[in-house]
């Protein structure tokens, strides 16, 4: 048996496992999608999309009320201490005032008081 | 490792959804369907896999990288639904192959004719090969890839990925010689 005639079966394998990859290639092409299919994926993400913007609008409208809420908040809190230190300056002002108002009187009586000694030291005196 | 970096502003490219789904549709319903065996379930992996892009789009930074995200995907979400249904076979005392072998076995008793019916036997018979030998398959006779690409896809070495492709390539010529008679006569 010469080469060549060694060599044919294996040439012959060679071509029939060309042969089959071919056929197999032309076998297992694409299948086209099936009717609707692109569609629905098409419905399916819009909605998806929709519902995500929906949500989206939703949280901005929550958030811009917990914003305002907070702001309100703020504001009555701050117009309350305002009025609290406002309350307090007053008491504190009449407070004064009192003080003076008992020191004056303290004054008074003082100078009645020394009226009286001088008076006194006078008569005394002659 | 496939990298796909970020390109240069003026060259940005930007992800349209639409087209995508126009563009990749058939391809990632096909790999669901030759995995699967199942026209509905891979239906609905086909919706499931696309739907999940929409959400992954902002991710995608090329063409060529929403491609191979779809292909690897896809290959894993049927490999999911496989395990599901081979579980859910086990435990009514079924089995998914005896199954598609059953559906050969009447196919071969039908008359079709010719290359399509050909094409048909072989895509039922490639049904039947074990799932890694199917996934390489598939993905180096309908999507053409090289070995390397489908090592990179199923995240494998390409030393395995080539030896699932001898062996599949192998046992399906063996089995197609075997019950084929369009087949055999065709040589």
């Amino acid at each position: 048996m010469d080469f060549e005639e060694q060599a044919r079966p294996a040439k012959n394998e060679e071509r029939e496992l060309v042969e089959f990859e071919r056929r197999l290639q032309v076998a297992i092409r694409r299948h086209e999608a099936p009717l609707g299919l692109k569609s629905r994926v098409m419905a399916q993400a819009r909605a998806r999309r929709q519902a995500r913007h929906g949500r989206g609008w939703m949280l901005q409208r929550i958030a811009a009320s917990a914003l305002l809420a907070a702001l309100f908040g703020g504001f009555a809190v701050y117009h309350e201490n305002l009025e609290h230190e406002k309350q307090e300056r007053q008491i504190e002002r009449r407070k004064g005032e009192q003080a003076a108002e008992q020191v004056m009187t303290a004054l008074r009586i003082t100078s009645k008081t020394l009226g009286k000694v001088n008076e006194h030291l006078a008569e005394n005196a002659k | 490792m496939i990298e796909f970096p970020n390109r240069p502003k003026h060259a940005e490219w930007q992800p349209d959804f639409e087209a995508l789904v126009e563009e990749h549709t058939s391809m990632v319903f096909s790999l669901a369907w030759r995995m699967t065996g199942d026209r509905e379930l891979a239906e609905e992996l086909a919706q499931d896999v696309l739907l999940e892009l929409d959400r992954n789009l902002g991710k995608m930074k090329t063409a060529e990288h929403v491609r191979f995200w779809l292909r690897q995907v896809t290959m894993h979400r049927a490999s999911d639904a496989l395990r599901r249904k081979r579980t859910h076979a086990a435990s009514l005392g079924t089995d998914v192959w005896e199954e598609l072998n059953e559906r050969h076995g009447l196919m071969e008793a039908s008359s079709l004719n010719g290359e399509t019916s050909l094409s048909a036997r072989l895509e039922e018979l490639l049904a039947t090969l074990p799932e890694s030998q199917r996934a390489a398959l598939v993905l180096r006779y309908q999507e053409d890839l090289t070995p390397e690409e489908i090592a990179v896809t199923m995240k494998s070495p390409v030393a395995t990925v080539k030896s699932q492709l001898q062996r599949g390539l192998k046992l399906l010529r063996i089995r197609a010689e075997r019950t084929l008679k369009e087949y055999v006569r065709g040589l």
